[in-house]
């Protein structure tokens, strides 16, 4: 994936947590080194970010995978493996 | 448990169709100003009414921002940023998390819960079946998220959970809460209700429950005890008090802006949706003996005033069967005239507007009041304030399913 590919799966991915978050944040300055745990997400609503990925990315992710991730990157990395 | 304590009112917040905050609440009212009107936030077009009290539609959204919260559901969200007005009027917190834990219980009413998430939930599920079903549905559509979301919110680790009972359930929440403090097992308790249901689903099944006013005239609809009534106007929102035991808040110096003094609930046991008179007597008088007062001690009654033709013939017969000849001298508001029928948010937005009264020594005009319906006898507040005689009110609230919650009030010292 090249760098336009990268930052236009970020943004989509910050529109998919703004949407599923608890906590107001500043959306704009999330990049893949932001903590998942810092934008207030917990083992419960990262189910919701999942459902939500899958919706807005068509494919399917491995629940125990994305509760693995602990970063923003992670999470992009993980869309990449699985065709995105 | 030891003696029976006071109860004090140290906190208060509101939000309805008049205002977003405790004083604009109180200005409109004073001011005799009402805020039904056409519904904006729903397409009411294939409905028989179309108007209601809405919420300010900045409030909320600003509301979170303040609080640096997402849009959860509008009860849920109506109800945790008019509880901030109210912790921060009882000093409990400052205005932005983070938060200190504090043993504060949150006890709430509400009649309809998480009813936007519900029906986005329905109409998720009717397109989509199971695979539209978010999974975080349950926190979200359950109705407790109300109490639980202000719990975690602003860290309160006493007890949390809501009240349900239609139209009464803000009033017996808040009759919990105050036996909560009365007799000791809190101190402190967030208590009131919020209600939040201008959506397709739950607008159209009251839409369809025929009760409500078809009067072309918004202002002129909702017309409690007037013989021209021709029914209810629903409106949302939420009033939140903080509770207290009274030692404890003289001790750090709280501002005291109103006492519980008694409680009393009943259940009609004869109808879903219609009114008893006898059932709704015994919630009264129930209330008075907690108060330790008598009926001539009562400077004005609180109506629940629905403004439907069954309860406000009902509601008169009942406070004058408890009342006596006293009824002459305590004058009945009806303060739905201003924001609608809140539903389980009604008893304690309704309660602050009975505080506010005590704290001005008057009560708002009723509006609407034009030609008093003869067969409801008792003596109305008419379109003027009038001076609140005797510092004591009455609140009543009747809800579907036959509950009755009466609280009394007192002032703040």
């Amino acid at each position: 994936m090249d760098a336009d590919g990268a930052s236009d799966v970020l943004a989509r991915l910050r529109d998919v947590l703004r949407e599923s978050a608890v906590e107001e944040h500043d959306w704009d300055a999330v990049v893949a080194e932001t903590s998942i745990e810092s934008l207030g997400f917990d083992s419960l609503t990262i189910l919701d970010v999942l459902y939500d990925v899958e919706e807005e990315f068509g494919i399917a992710l491995d629940p125990k995978q994305v509760v693995k991730t602990r970063t923003i990157g992670e999470i992009i990395a993980l869309l990449e493996e699985n065709g995105s | 448990m030891g003696e029976p304590r006071r109860v004090a009112v140290t906190g208060l917040g509101v939000a309805c169709a008049i205002g977003t905050d405790v004083e604009s609440f109180r200005t409109s009212l004073f001011a005799g100003r009402g805020g039904i009107a056409r519904l904006r936030s729903l397409d009411t077009s294939e409905m028989k009414v179309g108007i209601g009290g809405e919420v300010d539609p900045e409030f909320v959204p600003a509301g979170l921002k303040r609080l640096r919260r997402r849009p959860a559901d509008r009860a849920v969200d109506l109800g945790l940023v008019t509880a901030s007005e109210a912790l921060e009027d009882a000093g409990l917190i400052d205005d932005a998390p983070p938060y200190e834990a504090q043993p504060v219980a949150v006890i709430l009413g509400t009649a309809v819960g998480a009813a936007e998430s519900n029906t986005t939930l329905q109409q998720r599920f009717a397109e989509r079946g199971v695979r539209g079903l978010r999974p975080t549905s349950v926190p979200r559509v359950m109705d407790n998220a109300i109490s639980g979301g202000i719990s975690i919110h602003f860290r309160l680790t006493g007890a949390n959970f809501v009240v349900i009972s239609a139209c009464t359930s803000a009033t017996n929440a808040m009759g919990t809460a105050y036996r909560m403090v009365r007799h000791g097992y809190a101190d402190t308790v967030l208590t009131g209700g919020a209600d939040g249901f201008f959506d397709p689903f739950y607008y159209g099944v009251w839409n369809n429950l025929g009760v409500m006013s078809r009067n072309s005239d918004p202002a002129r609809a909702c017309r409690p005890f007037d013989a021209d009534r021709d029914g209810c106007v629903l409106g949302e929102g939420a009033g939140m008090l903080v509770f207290e035991s009274w030692d404890r808040a003289r001790g750090r110096g709280a501002r005291i802006r109103g006492e519980i003094l008694g409680y009393g609930e009943s259940s009609d046991a004869s109808h879903i949706t219609s009114p008893s008179a006898e059932g709704q007597a015994v919630a009264m008088r129930a209330a008075l003996v907690s108060a330790g007062i008598e009926p001539a001690d009562l400077g004005a009654v609180n109506a629940h005033g629905t403004a439907t033709l069954a309860n406000d013939v009902c509601e008169s017969g009942s406070i004058r069967a408890v009342l006596g000849d006293a009824a002459e001298d305590a004058p009945v508001s009806a303060n739905k005239s201003y924001f609608g029928h809140t539903l389980g948010a009604s008893g304690a937005i309704e309660s602050i507007a009975a505080l506010l009264s005590i704290e001005r020594g008057s009560l708002p005009p009723n509006l609407n009041l034009e030609s008093p319906d003869p067969e409801c006898r008792v003596r109305l507040v008419g379109g003027d304030p009038e001076p609140l005689e005797r510092p004591f009110v009455m609140k009543n609230s009747f809800g579907f399913g036959g509950s009755n919650g009466v609280l009394v009030l007192g002032p703040g010292v």
